[in-house]
């Protein structure tokens, strides 16, 4: 009998087998008692309610979400940049500067993207208070050091040629450091910094459900309230801001970006950078932060805490992040495989989307109408919240991708599936599997926003601790959710060094 | 003069375990117009990478000016122009951004800056791509979308703005058809032209064309990493090629 031989299509697929397990628990978890409730949801999303004084409410806290996605997206991207090119290693050849200062700098950025902003933004509220500032700082906090280390990825993959060329003709080294990083830097502005706009939109929402301001504070309020006809104009609210908001950026076009363009970008990067830094000195000096009695309480780790049930809330966050991960990985190509019709694409694309404006809290607040709380129910909210990021990812490079193979596959008279494996998918397999170990680094991260709304893992730890001021917990469970990040993001990263 | 401008004292240069360069002496005098030959694999880009300071030798010693390669200024340092093999151009910028970051050895950070905004003076830039038979056309291309003779050629139109006094070349006329190829290599040895330009008065240019020879003065012969011949062009014959090829 032949061994049997895995290759990156295979095991796109068969991450599918998580499902056992996940319908079992949902099986026997199952009830009908707000099958109702989930009927008058359904219901509500083609009957939203529309009124002068919800649409007031409405356009309010759409502009709200737009200046804390706007801002936390601009300071940091202009952050991302300044740090990405500070902790490549170019940086320090060109300057000859010494190399222990860029290992310094990317543990102290691996510690600070480890931590969802979620988490950030509840730590933040508990020293400050609920404010606009506590929403920019906390998406900016993890999304500067998300940004810095895409920046620096791709500052790292100039050629040694291109950099030993521009060496040897002997200028300054600032004008040789900006002549190689300029293209690099506006690259990835082009292909990644413009999609960061439709995250931070994602994360001001979630964060208006912890109580920051915004377009989820409504969504929130109007589920607690069952008002489901007000949440769907609050979602379709939303929806319509991700969309403008993408058509938008889709019409800067960089390539043919004028003169002007480019250098009122570069002065209003610089002036950005000098304005949130003064900025973020003001408010850490001068807020009330009267439950936050010393610093010298966020340097203490008190291990005394952890017990049994500590240790089973750590391994219920990684069994919850794997099980999110098989289903984030396998979901899309079966989806599309199965219904691998043009009526069929636009059912997912519907689908996708929808999984993608919902917040994965109100998503998991709607699934506990039928099934009771457990672990296999935050993974599949989990799961199908980054299946729709993942399947967007892929319908996008499956449309752009040469279908010649597919055609002549089909000629040969192939199954249309069957052509579409072997003809389409095939080719992507990859670099889909390269994006869904990317992926996973941020599942990790998100378990976060699962366990702070009460359903299971560490977050639900760290909003006991946090609620009680017990500052030492607190660190502990923070270093904890730091460690399993950064583990995640190094096993990951070497399954990505081995599929690119 | 007798002091050579550039000067290779037993170099050797060892690379994942095998000995690229051996031993390798080389005195380089201003004026001398130098053809490199020898078949691929024989030392000749890795000889060039040690005379412009990209590669520091294992063993020996390289001077310019009279003075240690490692003591050199900036300024000094930038008295040597190369034209890579591979070209090595920054492929997100414009043919003419391109050529003038061939200035950046010679101005200020803020003109880094303009070149990378499209806001700097292209008129030097244009007048050494026209020299080089690049069209019009293409000045403002991205270098992704022209072909490789043009590359190659705006490669060699960067190397020279930056008037330099030495000229480095590893093979740069492989890209391009004959004519073109012989009317390069005229340009880049004679100094005195008709386009106002200046080009550099020493140059050693790394070759497989034999028909290229013209204009040289000085032929260099190369085989495992060691020199088997330097001589003046008109003593060459054809055993000493037969010694490398």
């Amino acid at each position: 009998m032949n061994k049997l031989k895995l290759n990156p299509s295979s095991i796109t697929f068969l991450p599918i087998l998580v499902c056992i397990p996940l319908a079992y628990e949902l099986f026997i978890n199952f009830h009908i008692g707000g099958i109702e409730l989930f009927k008058e949801f359904i219901i509500s999303a083609i009957n939203p309610k529309i009124n002068n004084e919800i649409i007031f409410t409405l356009v309010k806290r759409l502009n709200e979400t737009i200046f804390i996605a706007f801002s936390s997206w601009l300071i940091s991207i202009t952050f991302g940049v300044i740090f990405g090119i500070l902790s490549s290693e170019i940086f320090y050849k060109i300057l000859n500067l010494p190399i222990f200062l860029k290992r310094f700098l990317n543990l102290f950025l691996t510690f600070i993207r480890s931590i969802h902003e979620i988490i950030w933004g509840l730590i933040l509220m508990q020293i400050y208070g609920i404010n606009f500032s506590i929403g920019i700082i906390a998406i900016c906090i993890p999304y500067v050091a998300i940004n810095a280390k895409v920046f620096s990825e791709q500052i790292e993959n100039i050629n040694l040629k291109t950099i030993e060329s521009i060496k040897e003709i002997n200028g300054i080294k600032s004008s040789t450091l900006i002549t190689l990083l300029w293209s690099p830097v506006i690259e990835t502005f082009k292909n990644f910094g413009l999609y960061r706009l439709e995250c931070a939109i994602r994360s001001t929402a979630v964060l208006g459900l912890f109580g920051v301001g915004g377009i989820g504070r409504s969504i929130f309020l109007s589920f607690q309230t069952l008002n489901f006809r007000e949440l769907w104009t609050y979602l379709w609210g939303l929806a319509f801001l991700i969309i403008i908001s993408k058509e938008l950026l889709k019409k800067i076009n960089l390539s043919k970006t004028s003169r002007k363009f480019l250098t009122s970008f570069v002065i209003a990067l610089f002036c950005i950078s000098l304005f949130s830094l003064s900025f973020f000195v003001y408010f850490i000096f001068n807020k009330n932060a009267m439950p936050f009695n010393s610093i010298n309480n966020l340097l203490i780790l008190n291990f005394n805490f952890i017990s049994y049930e500590f240790l089973k809330l750590v391994l219920e966050t990684i069994v919850l992040c794997l099980l999110s991960t098989g289903i984030a990985i396998s979901f899309p190509p079966i989806f599309i495989l199965i219904l691998n019709n043009k009526i069929g694409i636009t059912i997912t694309r519907i689908i996708s989307f929808l999984f993608r404006l919902i917040p994965p809290p109100v998503l998991i607040l709607i699934l506990l109408m039928f099934n009771d709380p457990s672990i296999s129910l935050a993974a599949i909210t989990l799961g199908l919240h980054n299946a729709a990021i993942t399947s967007k990812l892929l319908l996008a490079n499956l449309h752009n991708q040469d279908n010649k193979q597919y055609i002549a596959m089909k000629s040969l008279g192939v199954a249309k599936r069957s052509s579409w494996l072997f003809g389409l998918f095939i080719k992507q397999a990859n670099s889909y599997l390269a994006y869904c170990a990317y992926r996973s680094d941020i599942i990790i991260r998100e378990t976060a926003i699962l366990g702070v709304i009460g359903s299971v893992g560490l977050g639900w730890q760290l909003q006991e601790s946090l609620s009680s001021f017990a500052w030492e917990e607190v660190m502990v469970i923070l270093f904890v959710y730091s460690s399993i990040a950064i583990i995640g993001e190094l096993i990951n990263g070497k399954i990505k060094s081995n599929l690119t | 003069m007798n002091n050579p401008l550039l000067e290779l004292k037993e170099i050797s240069y060892k690379n994942k375990n095998n000995f690229t360069l051996n031993k390798v002496s080389l005195r380089i005098k201003s004026g001398e117009k130098i053809a490199l030959l020898g078949k691929s694999g024989a030392g000749k880009t890795t000889l060039i990478s040690i005379l412009n300071g990209t590669l520091r030798p294992n063993k020996g010693s390289v001077k310019l000016f009279n003075t240690e390669f490692d003591k050199l200024n900036l300024y000094q340092k930038s008295k040597i122009s190369t034209i890579w093999q591979d070209l090595r151009l920054i492929e997100d910028l414009s043919a003419e951004q391109n050529v003038n970051c061939g200035l950046l050895g010679k101005r200020s950070f803020l003109y880094a800056f303009k070149n990378l905004l499209n806001i700097s003076s292209f008129k030097k830039a244009h007048q050494y791509m026209q020299v080089c038979n690049l069209k019009k056309s293409i000045f403002s291309k991205n270098i992704s979308k022209i072909s490789g003779g043009q590359k190659q050629r705006v490669a060699i139109a960067r190397s020279l703005i930056q008037e330099s006094d030495i000229l480095l070349a590893d093979e740069p006329f492989n890209n391009l058809d004959p004519k073109l190829a012989s009317n390069i290599k005229n340009l880049l040895l004679i100094t005195k032209n008709k386009n106002k330009i200046k080009v550099p008065r020493t140059t050693l240019i790394s070759l497989h064309r034999l028909d290229l020879l013209d204009g040289f003065n000085r032929i260099i012969g190369m085989k495992n990493g060691e020199i088997l011949f330097d001589l003046e062009k008109t003593k060459l014959k054809k055993f000493h090629l037969n010694k490398i090829y």
